[in-house]
């Protein structure tokens, strides 16, 4: 899954190797020598899904077909039971094992290429915004579906979270699952300064955080030793979470219309970088080559900081929870908890974001109705299967959020944090700003990356940055229209 | 050597004989005249159609004539860095690679014991996965800690910062590049072994010396080689794309400067579903490599020797 | 040839035995100073080269924390063999048959290339033709289209060909040649003298059997290079596979290596591991194979 917000760091996250490790082989050839082997696109189709094997007594149609853009070994055979389930549940129908794809990006290309060529699967999982593939016909509309459904109805769902696979008033997904953001704290860190350490005394304004952000900040020379809070802006999520904040947005779903380089945006950013000058040198690679701030270890194999107890605070989503305990967690920072996003001085409340599972039908899918009724059973019974082996926040109301628990956190920190700690993610669905709704969205994501860099970088001012970062995405949208 | 000599056909005999060789001829490369039409003119001839539309891979193309095109050339800011990144990378790759791939057949060709193990280990860099090659790239990379600037401190030089340095991400790239030169050496070192040892022996015994015999002999009868690795070399350099993906994103990290003209051209394809603007990007990328090619082989009929050309 | 070879035998032989002796002892440290010159330069080059392929050995032995330390750990700290045992075994990566779907899927390739670019590159080097030059001008220019674009009208194109199911429309277009080595081909035909072709033909050889048995011949390296790339770039091949078949059973390795890319994070060391185990039998077949490099071709015959 690819929702990690790694890039923290300098160069390359390993999360980027997994998706560009799927960029091929002999694209690599191309690259590295002269002559690439690998022949101009290799040719043959293939259309019909493997003969069913394990079909039921009784089962009479083809298997439904699924995809999903990845996931390891763990993932894969977990669906396959999910699937199982799902045909003991449904007389009648099976589901083919699911075709684990080779990474996001490549996942793409041949989901296109099947719809294109009129052969896509019957049901898939996607993680790019349903919105953009819907809005270029790539998508069957699925309202009567739901309505008709036992779970899926519209009032289902959180609704900043419905918003990602809505378009002009007709729904193109299921947000099947959606890890939310927060900020995550150690507690123990704070303890030493004197600062309590507790959720609801954690800062509730920018203002309060940029203040206690300077406690914990250590510079040696030009060696950032720990740090407080990073005010940096990592990604699209992240760029909607701080906009939304400070009152802000990033698109205008209602009037289809970007709004990067409001008021409330310029502020934001440049809050921010005065944030970054003041306590960081104002210099991001100097704050990168120190460490990895992060919870992940980067692509240079520096172990994530958060875990040495030298982070005092950062923002990320809920699979960190258990992500986290991948690598060795210090004594230092075992005492963790999470709290809520402080508000910026032109917002009003506090926000989250998330970053999710969307559960679609390809436009020409035969199985229209079938294909549903597995999305269906997958969003509000499979996702418990799904939970145990990877814990995916589920965002639909039928789940009953209680019988569910994040194994890995529980074992770590027992059964009551961990529960708690899932029940505050849950939450912040309903806090959750409406995000991943335009129609470039892609588009909008690179916009957004190289604004950020530039501001951080010092190659332009947020005000002009945003303003350029704005226009092409308004032509972009413009364009897309007007087809 | 004595010049075989035939005797001179007649005129129909000739004639014959030229009809006979014009349907070997068409024989020959019939499959690839079936491959051309049948697998090769239907996508080709689709995508240049597409780059006058505007198209998103899943609904039908609607036309736009040269809306793409202009857009390109007035509204499109990325477009000119990419061309700016993609023409510095290849114009410094393409000869360092020629170079060294060269130098390093030499050293393949040479007669000593092992020869086979050492070929073996140049083109291990070539035989490992991707994946693994570029991760080790990037490590090796690093800034602080990383393998190349130690080396280049136990010299004193104090190594720049390589892929967060947009001034020397471009130069690490094509750094990057010569480690896949196995390839091209290999098929320069079959061209040496093309060369027949009795040209060399008797130019030597002739008095001519190491470098005589190497520009006199080896590098004429290497030129249709050498011709080989330039064309497919520069074609290749305008597709790079997966190392500088992989460092960069899509976004060419950092500040574009790897923005690379195939990046561009693939991320509007698959990432912006703007199929038909990627289609218009690919037509004159065409173009311009086509250009470029035709020229290089325009001037190899100065420096190109073929023992056995055929002049139709 | 042999007016030239004339003068330096007669001197050789005139020379007195012991100048002789002197001579030989010194070519001799010569010869011992240029070969440990030529063995230190070669060394030096093959560990560049190796790094990339060591590190990946290395890291198939350690542990997924050890693989990223810096400064690198060139050596594995304790080695982790239980990696190549968990690879092979792991779910959903049925090592033997992606192994055996490989081996066909390369094998089949390489000799379709391999066959069909000597035949076509010969024809549009040594025969003359109507539109030959036309023609070959628009090979060159195939390369130049980028595959992004012609991926989804080809995948449409045989999707209404009916291709359906097995390999047999990945391997077949091989058989039909390839834009880059029919090009390379043509290249290494038009460097062979005239002299041969004309000798065969006035032996009365068709053109088939000039190509076949006169010519062919003396191309075997480049031959050999089509081979080993061809072979190599299949090999490495996923993204063919995963465009055109659908059924995991008949994966390829390098698209069964997917397996060891988790959610969040990957398996390195098992995926080191996994790619080592892949990647060995590329290095087994190279080493056997560069041999025939070493053979260079023999011009006897070509005597006037």
């Amino acid at each position: 899954m690819s929702k990690t917000s790694s890039v923290r760091s300098s160069i390359v996250s390993r999360r980027r190797f997994l998706k560009l490790a799927g960029l091929g082989g002999g694209v690599v050839l191309i690259g590295a020598c002269a002559a690439p082997p690998a022949p101009s696109p290799a040719p043959a189709g293939e259309t019909a899904p493997a003969p069913a094997a394990q079909e039921g007594a009784g089962a009479t149609a083809e298997p439904i077909v699924f995809w999903t853009p990845g996931g390891s070994a763990v993932y894969c055979q977990n669906f396959n039971a999910i699937s199982k389930a799902f045909a003991e549940e449904y007389p009648g129908l099976t589901v083919a094992d699911a075709q684990c794809g080779a990474g996001d990006q490549n996942f793409l290309e041949v989901l296109l290429a099947r719809v294109a060529a009129g052969n896509p699967p019957d049901t898939t999982i996607i993680w790019d915004s349903p919105v953009s593939l819907a809005v270029r016909g790539a998508l069957e509309p699925l309202d009567d579906l739901m309505r008709a459904s036992r779970y899926s109805q519209a009032e289902a769902w959180p609704p900043g979270v419905l918003a990602s696979c809505q378009w002009q008033g007709k729904t193109y997904g299921l947000p099947t699952a959606a890890g939310t953001y927060a900020v995550y704290y150690n507690e123990a860190l704070f303890e030493s300064k004197g600062i309590s350490a507790k959720r609801e005394d954690f800062p509730k304004t920018w203002d309060e955080l940029r203040k206690l952000s300077k406690e914990f900040t250590v510079w040696d020379g030009d060696t950032l030793k720990s740090t407080g809070f990073l005010p940096t802006v990592v990604d699209n999520v992240e760029l909607n979470i701080f906009s939304a904040l400070n009152g802000g947005q990033v698109f205008d779903a209602a009037n289809n219309k970007f709004t990067l380089d409001s008021e409330q945006n310029i502020e934001m950013m440049q809050f921010m970088l005065d944030w970054l000058n003041e306590e960081y040198k104002g210099d991001l690679n100097l704050v990168n080559s120190s460490a990895n701030w992060n919870f992940y270890p980067d692509g240079n194999g520096r172990p994530p900081e958060f875990q040495n107890g030298t982070m005092a605070m950062q923002s990320s989503g809920f699979w960190v929870a258990g992500d986290m305990y991948g690598v060795e967690v210090k004594p230092e920072a075992q005492n963790w908890n999470v709290a809520q996003y402080p508000v910026g001085p032109s917002g009003s409340g506090t926000k989250s974001g998330y970053w999710p599972n969307w559960m679609v039908i390809p436009k020409g899918a035969k199985r229209r109705e079938d294909a549903f009724k597995y999305m269906d059973y997958m969003s509000a019974i499979g996702i418990l299967t799904w939970f145990e082996a990877i814990p995916d926040m589920p965002t639909n109301k039928n789940v009953d959020i209680n019988k569910l628990l994040p194994k890995k956190v529980a074992e770590m920190r027992g059964e009551e944090f961990a529960r708690d700690v899932l029940m505050f993610f849950y939450k912040q669905l309903d806090v959750a700003t409406p995000m991943w709704t335009s129609p470039v969205q892609n588009f909008a994501n690179d916009q957004i990356t190289r604004m950020i860099e530039q501001v951080y970088t010092k190659q332009a001012t947020p005000k002009d940055a945003l303003a350029e970062a704005q226009k092409a995405c308004q032509a972009e949208l413009e364009k897309v229209m007007k087809a | 050597m004595a010049k075989m000599v035939l005797s001179k056909p007649g005129g129909s005999r000739s004639n014959k004989l030229r009809r006979n060789e014009a349907i070997a001829g068409f024989a020959f490369v019939l499959p690839w005249v079936i491959s051309l039409l049948v697998f090769t003119a239907y996508p080709v001839l689709a995508s240049f159609y597409y780059s006058f539309t505007q198209y998103s891979i899943v609904q039908e193309p609607k036309w736009v004539g040269l809306g793409n095109y202009t857009t390109m050339f007035t509204a499109d800011p990325a477009f000119k860095v990419s061309v700016y990144n993609s023409a510095y990378y290849a114009f410094l790759s393409v000869p360092l690679g020629l170079l060294s791939s060269l130098g390093l057949a030499l050293l393949l060709n040479m007669r000593v014991r092992f020869i086979g193990g050492y070929r073996t280990l140049f083109y291990l860099a070539s035989l490992t996965p991707p994946v693994a090659g570029t991760i080790i790239f990037i490590i090796m990379f690093q800034p602080r800690g990383g393998l190349i600037n130690g080396i280049l401190g136990w010299f004193g030089i104090q190594g720049p910062a390589w892929f967060t340095d947009p001034n020397w991400s471009k130069p690490g790239l094509i750094l990057l590049s010569l480690w896949g030169v196995g390839a091209s050496s290999l098929i320069f070192l079959a061209g040496l072994k093309d060369i027949p040892a009795e040209l060399l022996e008797a130019a030597s015994i002739d008095g001519a010396n190491v470098w005589q015999r190497f520009w006199r002999i080896t590098i004429p009868l290497l030129t249709p080689v050498i011709l080989y690795n330039l064309v497919t070399g520069v074609i290749a350099s305008f597709q790079v794309f997966t190392s500088a993906m992989v460092i960069g994103g899509t976004t060419g990290r950092p500040q574009e400067s790897l923005l690379m003209y195939f990046v561009h051209l693939y991320r509007n394809a698959f990432r912006y579903f703007n199929m038909g603007y990627a289609s218009a990007l690919a037509v004159v990328l065409f173009l311009a490599v086509l250009a470029i090619t035709l020229l290089i082989f325009r001037s190899a009929t100065r420096w190109v020797f073929y023992e056995g050309e055929l002049k139709s | 040839m042999d007016q030239a070879a004339q003068p330096i035998t007669t001197s050789r032989v005139a020379r007195p035995v012991a100048v002789a002796g002197v001579a030989k002892a010194r070519r001799n440290r010569q010869r011992l100073i240029k070969n440990i010159v030529a063995h230190a330069v070669l060394i030096a080059f093959s560990i560049a080269f190796m790094v990339p392929f060591y590190w990946m050995l290395v890291s198939s032995l350690k542990t997924n924390q050890q693989i990223f330390t810096i400064p690198i750990q060139w050596l594995p700290d304790p080695p982790r063999w239980e990696n190549y045992s968990e690879a092979l075994n792991y779910p959903n990566f049925p090592f033997l048959r992606f192994l055996g779907n490989s081996v066909f899927y390369s094998v089949s390739v390489t000799i379709g290339t391999v066959i069909s670019c000597a035949a076509v590159g010969y024809g549009f080097a040594r025969l003359r033709f109507p539109f030959r030059d036309t023609l070959f001008y628009i090979t060159i220019a195939t390369l130049m289209i980028p595959f992004i674009v012609t991926f989804i009208p080809t995948y449409i194109l045989f999707k209404n060909f009916g291709l359906i199911g097995s390999y047999t429309p990945l391997i077949l277009p091989a058989f039909l040649g390839n834009a880059f080595f029919i090009f390379m081909m043509r290249q290494f035909f038009l460097g062979l003298p005239n002299e041969l072709a004309d000798a065969a033909r006035v032996d009365g050889a068709g053109h088939f059997r000039t190509f076949w048995q006169v010519m062919l011949p003396l191309v075997k390296p480049a031959l050999m290079v089509v081979a080993v790339f061809t072979f190599l770039g299949t090999w490495n091949d996923f993204l063919g596979p995963l465009i055109y078949l659908s059924d995991n059973k008949l994966y390829p390795l390098s698209l069964g290596l997917y397996a060891f890319r988790a959610q969040r994070t990957t398996e390195w060391a098992l995926m080191m591991a996994a790619s080592t185990i892949t990647t060995l039998p590329l290095i087994i077949i190279f080493f056997f194979t560069q041999r025939y490099f070493l053979e260079g071709i023999k011009l006897t015959g070509l005597k006037g």
